[in-house]
């Protein structure tokens, strides 16, 4: 169902006229909030979470620890985009913060993975895969 | 002497030093050796001289095997009572 709401989707902007355009998108659009809460919290939610990024939580304790590790004071802005780097964190605090992580959430983060590690955003995925891993 | 470390060596062998750590079972032996080495990399991150930078990986690699030792040793001697640093607060 998902999907054939997705391909009639993209049919839509191919039409010519404006109208027809419109009553189109609207008649898809009406489709597709019948469709997605109903089917969309097991396949639409399965489907968005492969390219999706990690829980809010999960990013707000490594922020958390970020700040912790790099003594950064408390309103200083750390999201999932910042770089370690841009913090102010040299290699060792990475090391140093990967260590941290790998004991709040009792995961062993692996060498090569570990030195691909350059935003929270990024150390955020890894752990929640681990964890996913570890819980499989 | 060997070649200098490159970046990526040295940054295994503190990954490696910092894991060793956390195999003590005694709390002040764990925070000794983890500031210990924080301290030591940071000192040495200075260093530019090739032959002074693989002294100090070598002696890096000494310690880790001292300290690799030390931990399986104290695995086997561990006391039943904990530190109280290592009880979490109920």
């Amino acid at each position: 169902m998902a999907s054939s709401t997705g391909l009639s989707l993209k049919f839509s902007p191919l039409s010519t006229s404006f109208k027809q355009n419109k009553v189109l998108l609207r008649g898809i659009c009406n489709v597709n909030s019948v469709s997605l809460p109903s089917r969309g919290m097991r396949l639409g939610s399965l489907r968005l979470r492969v390219s999706c990024a990690a829980k809010p939580e999960t990013v707000d304790k490594v922020c958390s620890i970020v700040r912790k590790q790099l003594a950064l004071p408390k309103d200083s802005p750390v999201t999932g985009e910042s770089k370690f780097s841009a913090l102010g964190a040299d290699s060792l605090d990475t090391v140093e913060i990967v260590m941290g992580l790998e004991e709040e959430f009792g995961i062993s983060v692996e060498e090569e993975s570990a030195q691909h590690i350059l935003t929270v955003q990024d150390a955020a995925d890894l752990i929640e895969k681990l964890v996913e891993q570890k819980s499989a | 002497m060997a070649a200098a470390p490159t970046r990526i060596d040295v940054l295994q062998l503190y990954r490696s030093l910092m894991r060793v750590a956390r195999q003590f079972c005694d709390y002040n032996i764990r925070e000794y050796t983890k500031r210990r080495t924080i301290d030591a990399f940071r000192d040495n991150k200075i260093l530019t001289n090739c032959s002074q930078l693989s002294a100090a990986f070598s002696d890096g690699k000494a310690q880790l095997e001292v300290a690799k030792r030390r931990a399986l040793v104290y695995s086997l001697y561990a006391p039943k009572v904990k530190s109280i640093m290592d009880i979490k607060p109920s």
